[in-house]
């Protein structure tokens, strides 16, 4: 009976995980809408990694269930020296080393497009001529964008916080760095997550869509948070990405630069 | 051996069966009710200030009687209710204009606002309201009314919906109804009651219940929490030390302050940042009528109705159309030519007129001259200054490019403009010319221009080739 109970229980843990997975789509527990041009690429890398863990799991845990049932019937106090089976031990070493060096070769196609300097974007924004420069700092996130002159560092630079708007269906490349201590800048609807480290500039591209029921506000918005425990104030870096149609962006960008150089938003109401 | 090593086994094993069972199923019950509760709001009161209940040091007696204590918590309650039911009270002559202050998205009179939020404000209001109630107007849409879930913090909100839906029977549901929901929702607007709420969430546990600055986590946080009860404020858009309008404050909830605890609040609605406006006001002037009650007190030994509405109307006044002590541009921001940033430079560093060097130092560096003295007890070098509400502080650090009040050059020009209320950092507005101003914010500027700390180590530190460190500047 007690047997009975605790095996019962030994099994109900791998069925309850896969049964949770199996439903974490209808249950609203799985991935949030893909709105970046290689979003379905990272999906992808995460699949493959996905199913032959999933495919070994199940495995591994039917092969113990089975063992509990089989060799746990009686006690016998003589033990039984065995020398292993070299040839079994040989494969489930050479069979995971062969899988892993699959993964690492398939993935490195994608890894190269999204974070290799040579592969970034050559467009309209560019490592040399970056949208913004995004600041990340103990607990706030600042956006600074080039003034009419085009680059970065002067006085007339434009700042705005918590908020990165970019224009949509392009390829944005912009700077990410950090004043203090490390954080991470993570738009879980792009797939993009990036470590800001002090001392670095680090270049990150994305090129985002609208939400298809946005398309007409033309606009959509995206939550952007620090993905590295960052000190107490962590929970406050949360931000926005908005994403705009191109010409409301640079309707807001000439809004920026107004509010900017005059009186300001305050003053009128 | 082995018979008793087997018995020992079979009695261990007959305990953990009989107290498997009690266990398993103690264990089922209590997490039942365990994942029942709800979360319980303590309930929070107003108090008074510590300024208001303290004592003689040498009587011991307090020196406001606590019979006046009682007078003026008891006069505060009619003026300004409960931190779970806040409201003004409406003076005679509020009453007879039509005048509301408690709802500032109506006009006065009809039916019956302050007129504070325009037109063209509301709809940017509604603009917002209709992206914060998106999955609600969805089930709207779609009929589904029971769907229609509201956060915690509309208490209000969810009163009035509720009875919308107990009034309404559910086959007479029509159209009708699905319009007044939407613009329900559309139209909302947090009252008193909506922003207590919501300011317990998020901001009691820095600013605390009454607004004094000293919530739980205040202890950890240099600089503290401000305490609005003075009226103080120090990043507005305004001269001669007024009172913060509602854009000034407005301001500081969308943006935070940068450097410090205080966060920006941008990823909450439009509607709900006004009423914490609101609410910020509405703890403000509760706390300048407490101390003008003391105030009384002391000059008259005695408080009288007449004097808790005089009280009350004087300090409203002073909240009040604090427009006019815009400092506006009237033309554009001049362009930083080299000449002005070199008279700006001569402004900050003469000791007759700007100034600044004293505090800021010559660098800029936070570390003038008068900014520190030496505790004559200890030896040790300690801040010169203290700020209004009696703690340390010392003038900023100027090359970090960290502007608490904004870094854009109206910002700067106000600070210097103004002086920063409650803090030793003077006003300039009065001595020198707009052009003059316009000098040092630019010169201001340069300070800090290409100096992001970080950005000089990435030079250094970055690898061979500039792969790290792409040419930004
Ligand atoms: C983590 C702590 C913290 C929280 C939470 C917080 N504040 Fe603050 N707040 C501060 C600090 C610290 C300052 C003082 C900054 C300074 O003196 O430069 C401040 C300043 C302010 C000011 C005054 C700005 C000025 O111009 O003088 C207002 C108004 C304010 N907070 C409102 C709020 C409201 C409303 C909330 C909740 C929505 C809130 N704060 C939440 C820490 C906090
Ligand atoms: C009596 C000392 C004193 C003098 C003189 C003084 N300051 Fe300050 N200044 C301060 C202090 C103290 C602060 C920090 C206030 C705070 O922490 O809120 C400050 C802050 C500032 C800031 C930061 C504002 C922000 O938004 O963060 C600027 C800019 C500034 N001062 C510029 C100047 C300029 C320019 C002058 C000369 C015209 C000047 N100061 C003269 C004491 C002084
Ligand atoms: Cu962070």
């Amino acid at each position: 009976m007690m047997r009975l109970i605790l095996f019962l229980l030994l099994i109900a843990v791998p069925i309850l995980g896969c049964w949770t997975f199996v439903r974490a789509e209808e249950l609203g527990a799985w991935f949030p809408g893909n709105f970046s041009t290689y979003g379905p690429d990272i999906d992808a890398l995460f699949s493959l990694i996905m199913w032959p863990i999933a495919i070994t799991f199940v495995g591994t845990e039917v092969v113990l269930a089975w063992f509990c049932l089989r060799y746990s019937a009686k006690r016998t106090d003589k033990s039984v020296y065995t020398h292993g089976n070299h040839k079994l031990e040989m494969i489930w070493t050479a069979v995971p080393a062969l899988v892993l060096l699959g993964i690492a070769f398939s993935q490195m196609e994608t890894f190269g497009k999204i974070k290799f300097q040579k592969n970034f974007p050559k467009g309209e924004y560019s490592i040399e001529k970056p949208i913004a420069e995004v600041w990340a700092s103990q607990f706030d996130w600042r956006m600074r964008y080039p003034g009419k002159d085009g680059t970065l560092g002067n006085v007339d630079d434009l700042e705005n916080s918590f908020e990165f708007a970019v224009p949509a269906d392009t390829d944005v490349v912009f700077l990410l760095r950090s004043r203090d201590v490390i954080h991470s800048f993570f738009v879980p609807e792009f797939r993009l997550k990036q470590d800001a480290l002090p001392g670095h500039t680090i270049p990150v591209w994305f090129n985002a869509k609208l939400r298809p029921e946005d398309e007409q506000r033309g606009e959509s918005t995206f939550d952007l948070v620090c993905a590295e425990l960052c000190g107490w104030g962590h929970y406050k870096m949360a931000g926005r990405v908005r994403v705009m149609r191109k010409d409301k962006y640079q309707a807001w960008l000439s809004d920026l630069e107004k509010d900017w150089f005059t009186n300001g938003k305050e003053s009128a109401q | 051996m082995p018979s008793d090593n087997r018995r020992r086994r079979a009695l261990l094993a007959q305990r953990a069966r009989t107290a498997f069972f009690p266990v398993a199923i103690a264990s089922l019950c209590l997490t039942q009710p365990a994942c029942q509760l709800e979360p319980q709001t303590p309930e929070v009161h107003y108090s008074l200030s510590a300024d208001t209940t303290a004592v003689d040091p040498q009587t011991k007696e307090p020196l406001v009687p606590r019979a006046v204590q009682d007078q003026i918590l008891g006069s505060l309650e009619m003026l300004f209710g409960t931190p779970a039911y806040p409201s003004f009270l409406r003076t005679q002559a509020w009453i007879d204009d039509g005048y509301d202050p408690n709802y500032p998205q109506y006009p006065v009179e009809d039916p019956g606002g302050s007129g504070e939020i325009s037109d063209a404000l509301m709809e940017e209001i509604q603009a917002d309201n209709a992206q914060r109630f998106r999955t609600q107007l969805a089930h709207v849409e779609a009929g589904r009314y029971e769907a229609v879930e509201l956060p915690s913090t509309m208490p209000d909100l969810i009163r009035e919906w509720s009875s919308m839906l107990q009034e309404t029977p559910v086959e007479k549901r029509t159209g009708e109804f699905q319009a007044g929901a939407r613009e329900l929702l559309s139209n909302w607007y947090p009252s008193l009651r909506d922003s207590s709420e919501l300011y317990r969430q998020q901001c009691l546990h820095c600013h605390g219940t009454n607004g004094g600055g000293d919530g739980p986590t205040s202890r950890f946080l240099n600089p503290l929490p401000r305490d609005y009860r003075k009226g103080v404020f120090k990043f507005t858009a305004l001269k001669d030390k007024a009172r913060p309008r509602r854009q000034d404050l407005f301001r500081i909830l969308d943006e935070g302050v940068t450097g410090t605890a205080m966060p920006s609040f941008r990823r909450f609605s439009k509607a709900e940042l006004h009423g914490l406006t609101d609410y910020v006001r509405l703890l403000g002037i509760r706390g300048m009528v407490e101390s003008d009650l003391v105030v009384t007190y002391q000059n008259e030994s005695a408080i009288s109705v007449d004097y808790v509405t005089e009280a009350y109307e004087r300090t409203w006044k002073r909240w009040k159309d604090q427009d006019d002590k815009l400092i506006a541009l009237e033309e554009a921001v001049p362009a930083p030519t080299p000449e002005l940033i070199a008279r700006g430079r001569e402004l900050f560093l003469d000791a007759k007129t700007g100034n600044c060097a004293s505090c800021h130092g010559e660098q800029g560096l936070g570390n003038g001259p008068s900014a520190f003295t030496l505790d004559p007890d200890t030896g040790e070098k300690v801040s010169a200054y203290k700020d209004d509400w009696g703690h340390p502080i010392v003038p900023r650090n100027l090359t970090y490019g960290l502007f608490r009040g904004g870094r854009r050059p109206v910002d700067i020009y106000r600070r210097i403009h103004a002086g920063i209320n409650g803090t030793p950092m003077p006003a300039l507005g009065g001595v020198l010319p707009a052009k003059d101003i316009w000098a040092i914010v630019h010169y201001v500027g340069t300070l800090s221009e290409n100096a992001h700390p970080t950005a000089q180590a990435a030079v250094s530190h970055a690898p061979s080739k500039s792969d790290s460190e792409p040419k930004a500047h």
